[in-house]
């Protein structure tokens, strides 16, 4: 091989379609598709393109490669072409993307005119609260506790250090500071509709097993595979075999360490739970989820970045709003709410009139816990200047809410925000449930719908598959917890983030039929339900993804987890492993 | 000049496929975007916009992947591309590393492009290359997430790369029959640019690399050669663009004829009685850095590197045009060797 070979084609002029000159590749079998044979993928998009991440129409080609030509004209006369103030939305889209930035370079807005206070730096700081006394504030609550105290609110207890960026920023003057002008394109949210039209390679997607492994730790092969033949024991009935099993798993897991070490204890007890049939029943004890979920809230910014992404889309889907009424699903310790009061606070044009309505389980005690985050909450809005009222709802499950009971006021005179953070994925574990609640949704007419989710398909009718996902999915999750959180091994926070997980882990392999509620379900699942029922994405942009990031790279040290932009969608995953996906909705134009 | 883009345009259109003009535009014009004058790159932008793919246990079209980090304080992972042999349809933890059963299993390192600044591992674009490549060469391919520029500079890449081929020839399940793993490092545009330089590392070391494959290497030099001149914009890629990644790359205050970029120029070193990996290197006959790619091969030839070869090959210039020819060339390359 000492010879050079100058192998030449034929050259000059076109290679017509095949294009690839001397080599004229037979097509192999599978996936391989030859350029000229693009007029037959499926729905009519290329294949070359959407294996590689883009959504272009074959039939569109010529088009979007004129626009392509259009676009490099004008960005040759664009100065300060890569000034960072446009947003761009859904990079999938190639033609919209085109389509948006010859808009945006076609026709700069001189106005300025942000859409949103929270641009280049992320979620603001509130005040801190100036006073302790309490006023009690007519917080005009409608629900089935009577009454509610009027102590004196103990800030400690409401840790305004549970919101984004607090602890990091300084107490800054929040007006000031260049706030950069910056455009939505909203010209060009392409709302593709997310069902019908799916490539081979979204349902491809759905079927991922995305695994992460971290050199440094011990994987546990054997440990693994244990757990697995139990699983697989489980599903075969073979209830003698699997007892034996999970005890020597207990066995194996004594001799891990770390993360492996934990998730193998969780799983190994749920196991157990499910053969010797000892379901626990305070898994689903609210208040008890409620402090281990604050817990995880502070441990990792999973929750962090599902609020903050949530509160983003419904910050723009706000924007000229004067009233605004926000129905969150899961109202828990009301740690998304501070936030979005305060940027609405700093509003151009000064903050709408903001109701929240919410909606929680009843709790064990007779205590009124909604009153009290509501008080809190009022408490802290009438400090920042913003007018706002709460009302909570007491439910036992979401399909319970009528739409008569939220005070649904006319779309023209206040906008409405639904905001469900994993909590939708309860439903599935009712029949009619679901369909229930989206119908419910349908009504409200709402201006936007946020959804979060796990990332992770844990409803799949054989049990070992969704114990196998499970496992996958929670090493992940617990992996992150111990690298990422710069917690002493042990510390209670670790221990409680472990247990607010741990108590999932039970749920997805110990229950089953209506106990077993942790029915998550991914993005492209989720995508095709409410695509189903009436729904088009709202698309979330770079402005969101660049505040998330920057958010995590300020409060998780950014080591290992990772933002990233789906089809509209944003991700939050550690390394390269999706673990929770934020999506934004709105009423699809034939259901108006 | 409104005159001279047209006629740019129009001749690039000429050498590939529509869509294939459609995806290196719609990066091209992205990149634009991305490079500030400054020598900042708008980084947050750049992973919006790239469009990723998770691993997959679960085998498509016969391969399965699955990501290891092997630092977690730089971030550094690597993405290992798999056959999947008949098994079950889902592979746990446990199988992912079971050992190669092959007589003789090839292992490529491979290294992405996007001239040292952009794109990853899991970019949807060298997932599907590295796909590919398991199935033609019928190999284990290790992609590399190296540190990228203009926030890590030289020789972060070369580390990374480094840190992952130590990593890679330890594994005792990637082993072939002789107990070795037989390793390749392959690469293109800035990822060939790492090959040279992870090889170089390599010579000094115990650590056996079997061949290098060079496609469309990112090198060059303070001179501008007659292919710069002559093909400046003409298919997609202008000198412009090049010397910003250069100077994104390499350490401040450095000129084009640092041995990373030029390594047989005026600083560079002559590789005569180095045992070196035989190379193969690809070069596209459009590409304006073809002078200095064909200065690397003959720089390898004059070092009495006589195992090398280089292929002109007339073509455009990114990963994913002619992937069937590239592909088809490695693997002859890997099995040959």
């Amino acid at each position: 091989m000492n010879k050079r070979n100058h192998g030449e084609t034929s050259s000059g002029g076109g290679f017509g379609v095949k294009g690839s000159g001397e080599c004229s590749s037979s097509s192999s079998s599978g996936k391989a598709k030859m350029w000229d044979e693009e007029q037959d993928a499926s729905g009519g998009m290329d294949e070359l393109l959407a294996v590689l991440g883009y959504k272009v129409k074959a039939s569109e080609m010529a088009n979007v490669a004129e626009k392509l030509e259009q676009l490099e004209m004008v960005m040759g006369t664009t100065p300060n072409l890569s000034c960072d103030s446009t947003v761009h939305y859904n990079p999938s889209d190639v033609s919209g993307w085109v389509q948006s930035m010859l808009s945006e370079l076609n026709n700069p807005n001189p106005n300025l005119d942000p859409l949103q206070p929270i641009v280049e730096s992320p979620v603001l700081v509130p005040p801190p609260p100036t006073t302790t006394t309490a006023t009690t504030v007519d917080s005009s609550a409608i629900n089935n506790v009577a009454g509610f105290s009027n102590s004196q609110v103990d800030d400690s207890e409401y840790d305004l250090r549970a919101i984004p960026g607090s602890a990091v920023y300084p107490q800054t003057d929040i007006n000031e500071g260049s706030r950069k002008r910056f455009k939505s394109s909203t010209g060009s949210c392409s709302s593709l509709l997310p069902s019908s039209s799916s490539l081979s390679s979204s349902n491809v997607c759905e079927q991922t097993r995305p695994v992460v492994l971290v050199d440094s730790q011990e994987t546990g092969v054997r440990l693994v595979h244990t757990l697995m033949a139990c699983a697989e024991a489980v599903q075969n009935e073979n209830l003698e075999l699997a007892g034996a099993l999970v005890k020597h798993i207990s066995l194996l897991a004594a001799s891990q360490a770390g993360a492996m070490k934990k998730v193998a204890s969780y799983f190994a007890e749920a196991l157990a739970f499910r053969i010797y049939r000892l379901y626990p029943q305070d898994c689903l004890d609210p208040s008890v989820l409620d402090v281990l979920q604050m817990h995880f809230y502070e441990t990792c910014p999973y929750l962090k970045f599902a609020h903050f992404t949530a509160n983003q889309a419904i910050l723009e889907a706000f924007t000229t709003a004067s009233s605004v009424h926000v129905i969150d699903f899961g109202l828990k310790q009301g740690m998304q709410w501070p936030a979005l009061i305060q940027a609405l606070a700093l509003r151009p044009g000064g903050p709408p009139v903001f109701r929240l309505t919410g909606i929680g389980p009843p709790q064990s005690d007779n205590t009124d816990a909604l009153q009290q985050v509501g008080l809190k909450l009022t408490q802290l809005a009438e400090t920042i200047g913003v007018q706002f009222h709460f009302r909570g709802l007491v439910a036992n499950s979401l399909a319970d809410i009528e739409l008569s009971m939220l005070d649904i006021r006319p779309a023209e005179v206040e906008a409405v925000a639904v905001n469900s953070v994993f909590e939708l994925h309860n439903m599935l574990a009712r029949p009619g449930s679901i369909e229930k609640v989206l119908s419910t949704i349908k009504a409200i007419k709402p201006k936007i719908v946020t959804l979060v989710e796990q990332e992770a398909n844990h409803n799949g009718t054989l049990f070992a598959d969704r114990f196998n996902e499970a496992l996958h999915y929670y090493s992940s999750l617990f992996d992150s917890l111990e690298g990422s959180s710069g917690l002493v091994p042990e510390s209670q926070d670790l221990l409680m983030s472990e247990m607010y997980l741990g108590k999932q882990i039970y749920n997805v392999v110990a229950c089953e039929g209506v106990d077993r509620v942790e029915r998550h379900e991914t993005l492209t699942q989720w995508r095709s339900r409410l695509g189903a029922s009436g729904f088009e994405p709202v698309h979330l942009g770079s402005n969101a993804f660049k505040q998330a990031s920057m958010l995590l790279a300020l409060f998780a040290g950014g080591d290992g987890y990772r933002v990233e932009e789906n089809n509209g969608c944003l991700m939050l995953g550690w390394h390269t492993r999706p673990l929770i996906a934020t999506s934004a909705w709105q009423l699809a134009a034939t259901d108006l | 000049m409104a005159g001279s883009n047209e006629v740019n345009l129009n001749e690039s259109k000429m050498v590939v496929p529509l869509n294939t003009w459609v995806l290196i535009s719609n990066f091209k014009l992205a990149y634009n975007l991305l490079r500030r004058p400054d020598g900042t790159f708008n980084r947050h932008l750049a992973e919006f916009l790239d469009r990723k793919v998770p691993a997959n246990a679960k085998p498509v079209d016969g391969v399965f992947s699955f990501d290891v980090v092997l630092d977690r304080s730089t971030g550094l992972y690597i993405r290992i591309y798999r056959q999947a042999h008949g098994e079950e349809p889902q592979l746990n933890i446990a199988d992912l590393e079971k050992p190669v059963t092959a007589e003789v299993a090839p292992v490529i390192v491979f290294f992405h492009g996007g001239s040292f600044a952009h794109s990853s591992a899991n970019s949807a674009i060298y997932d599907a290359l590295c796909r590919r490549l398991v199935g033609i060469c019928k190999a284990v391919v290790v992609s590399v997430n190296y540190r990228r520029a203009p926030e890590n500079r030289y020789p972060c890449a070369y580390d990374d790369g480094w840190a992952a081929l130590k990593w890679v020839s330890s594994r005792s399940w990637l082993q072939s029959k002789d107990s070795k793993v037989h390793i390749y490092l392959a690469g293109d545009s800035s990822g060939g640019n790492i090959v040279h330089h992870v090889a170089l590392r390599a010579v000094e070391s115990d650590i056996e690399v079997l061949g290098n494959i060079l496609l469309n290497p990112m090198f060059g030099g303070l001179e501008r050669t007659d292919s710069e001149t002559r093909l400046d914009g003409k298919y997609f890629v202008t000198t412009r663009d090049r010397d910003w990644y250069w100077r994104a790359y390499l350490p401040e205050g450095e000129d084009r004829d640092h041995p990373a970029c030029n390594p047989f120029g005026p600083k560079g070193k002559s590789l005569e009685g180095i045992k070196f990996p035989k190379s193969l290197v690809v070069v596209a006959s459009l590409d304006l850095t073809q002078d200095w790619q064909l200065a690397y091969a003959k720089g390898l030839e004059k070092a009495g590197q006589v195992d090398s070869a280089s292929w002109v090959w007339l073509s455009s210039l990114y990963v994913d045009a002619g992937l069937d020819c590239w592909v088809q060339r490695y693997g002859s390359a890997c099995s040959s060797t």
